[in-house]
């Protein structure tokens, strides 16, 4: 089994903004899985971590999955939950209305809406797979997949 | 053993009772609540009468909620008087409960204009699972429905009675719509998007009468002698804060109940959150009531925690509101219209081909408002400056930028991650 504890963190030294990760974390989500038909999708798989540049480096930006999260807070859906036992914010699809307040209440920026699912996008550490996609498709190495102990700083 | 009693079973009770949980197991929780229903989500009310939501969604906690964390609920029970020197809560039904530890949570009420007409059957405020489930009865028979007033609540139930098919028609007074929370340039464009699915929008016009039968309403009567066929009148003119049990007590109130900064009232051990408490408004600089989900749930948690033993500071709300009608989301927060406001400075962009309009209000380099229309994306960051008073003159040309991001505020920011090294 996976571990709960791992998160994503990011060798910023590293990150060249090529965007693999983006591309990556839409095809992981995508209906079909297949690059070439994932872009004809009615409704485009959209990434769920966006690359951004500031004073020259390249930060990639997804969600913290926060101990306290403000996003749960704002949900007058009751969609977003915090699930202790696996350190990260869970989302319940089935319950979203699309309303945005956790997108207005994300203090990373890290929560974009999706107006044509009226869903949500927001990281779910690819919860079905044994490492994030990201991880995986970053050329450099990144993005860190990691507990918090192992982080070299 | 101490005993809680929390009034209200909505957004701040419910988070109130959670935070002390969290901390006490063992102390006795009796919440109090004068509807029928347990906690639901209440802005779903609309998503729920248009179909969007089911039954089985609506519920904002599961059932076995209460039992599995040992709180005694009691539904229909309003509470009418409130003894602070008697530590004690008096209900309608006479019956009291005495309290180590009290929160006031008990919302707002639909103001009602006292138009000619106004209490006939078939006029409804927009508030509770009940009035849903009363107009859904209607609505098999109606064919034309008013909502008077373009705020959110009226702009929500709009849609949903469109959806539902009956034809719609919105009478605002003011010259816009959501003049609560929007500028005129962010209106105008909800508007549109409104009257392209079809609910008609009537600006600038109040209601003289609602005319018909007490039992059966034919129109409305407009102050311009116009006449508007309907046999379903909804009010979306605000809300009050429920302050009525405290009239006449010790305890402090001017638009709602008064709250300190741990959000206790003047008295020790009676606290208040939610849309019936008055607190200190971050980017108004004074007390006010910011009757918004998010904002009950934050002070309902801080509430609770101090409740438990905690002393948590409460930094003040700051109006924050998001909607979405027909794919345009728009995000409102703090200071959105500068009127005949002196001393702010407003930086805006609009992309007439893109539909996006954006809009931010700085005060001495500080970010104190917000209007965004079609791309929201930055509405989180700009919350996060707005709460921590952050001053902004390096990132004046970049706030408006589409590809304006977390690391644009990062080292500015209070808490410093440990995420890029």
């Amino acid at each position: 089994m996976r571990s709960f504890m791992k998160k994503l963190y990011y060798d910023v030294k590293k990150c060249l903004g090529c965007k693999s990760c983006e591309l990556a974390c839409s095809l992981a989500h995508s209906l079909t899985q297949d690059i070439f038909k994932a872009i004809k999708e009615e409704k485009k798989s959209l990434p769920r971590k966006k690359v951004h540049s500031s004073k020259g480096n390249n930060y990639p930006v997804s969600c913290r999955h926060c101990k306290e999260p403000k996003c749960v807070d704002a949900c007058m859906a009751a969609a977003l939950y915090r699930d202790d036992q696996k350190d990260m914010v869970v989302y319940d699809q089935e319950r979203c209305v699309g309303c945005w307040m956790c997108v207005m209440s994300c203090p990373y920026g890290a929560i974009r809406p999706n107006i044509l699912t009226k869903l949500a996008i927001r990281c779910d550490k690819c919860q079905d797979k044994d490492e994030p996609a990201c991880v995986k498709a970053c050329p450099t190495g990144a993005i860190i997949w990691c507990e918090e102990a192992e982080v070299k700083v | 053993m101490k005993q809680f009693v929390i009034i209200g079973n909505s957004a701040a009770g419910l988070s109130a009772v959670e935070a002390i949980r969290s901390r006490d197991k063992d102390s006795k929780i009796i919440v109090l609540s004068d509807e029928e229903h347990p906690s639901y989500c209440r802005c779903l009310i609309s998503y729920y009468l248009a179909g969007d939501v089911k039954k089985e969604k609506i519920l904002y906690r599961p059932e076995s909620f209460y039992k599995d964390n040992n709180i005694e609920l009691i539904l229909n029970k309003k509470v009418t008087r409130v003894d602070p020197k008697k530590n004690r809560i008096v209900c309608q039904d006479k019956s009291a409960f005495d309290y180590d530890s009290l929160l006031i949570a008990t919302g707002a009420s639909p103001k009602f204009p006292d138009t000619k007409g106004i209490k006939k059957t078939g006029v409804f405020g927009f508030r509770t699972l009940k009035n849903t489930m009363d107009i859904d009865g209607l609505l098999a028979v109606t064919k034309s429905a008013c909502v008077l007033g373009g705020g959110l609540v009226g702009l929500k139930v709009a849609y949903a009675l469109k959806k539902r098919g009956v034809d719609v028609k919105v009478i605002v007074r003011s010259n816009q719509v959501l003049s609560q929370i929007l500028d005129p340039e962010a209106a105008g464009l909800v508007k549109k998007k409104l009257e392209d699915n079809g609910i008609e929008v009537v600006l600038g016009e109040g209601v003289s009468e609602i005319i018909g039968e007490e039992k059966e309403i034919k129109a409305v009567k407009l102050d311009s002698g116009k006449a508007i066929g309907a046999s379903l009148v909804i009010v979306g003119k605000g809300v009050s804060p429920n302050i009525d049990l405290v009239k006449n007590t010790d305890i402090k109130t001017g638009m709602g109940i008064i709250s300190g900064n741990t959000l206790a009232t003047n008295i020790e051990n009676i606290y208040t959150a939610g849309d019936c408490a008055e607190s200190f408004d971050l980017t108004l600089g004074k007390l006010a009531v910011n009757a918004l989900w998010p904002v009950a749930v934050e002070q309902g948690k801080v509430a609770g925690s101090n409740m438990a033993g905690e002393k948590i500071q409460y930094d003040g709300s700051v109006a924050m509101n998001s909607l979405e009608f027909f794919g345009l989301p728009t995000v409102s927060l703090g200071i959105y219209n500068l009127k005949d406001l002196q001393g702010y400075l407003e930086l805006k962009t609009y992309d007439r081909g893109a539909n996006v309009y954006k809009k931010v209000v700085l005060q001495n380099n500080l970010l104190v408002g917000a209007v965004l229309v079609g791309n929201i994306n930055s509405s989180g960051l700009f919350l996060k400056l707005i709460r921590e008073r952050i001053d902004v003159s390096t990132l004046r040309d970049k706030l408006l930028e589409d590809n304006f991001g977390y690391p644009d505020i990062m080292d500015l920011v209070k808490d410093k991650e440990k995420l890029y090294v």
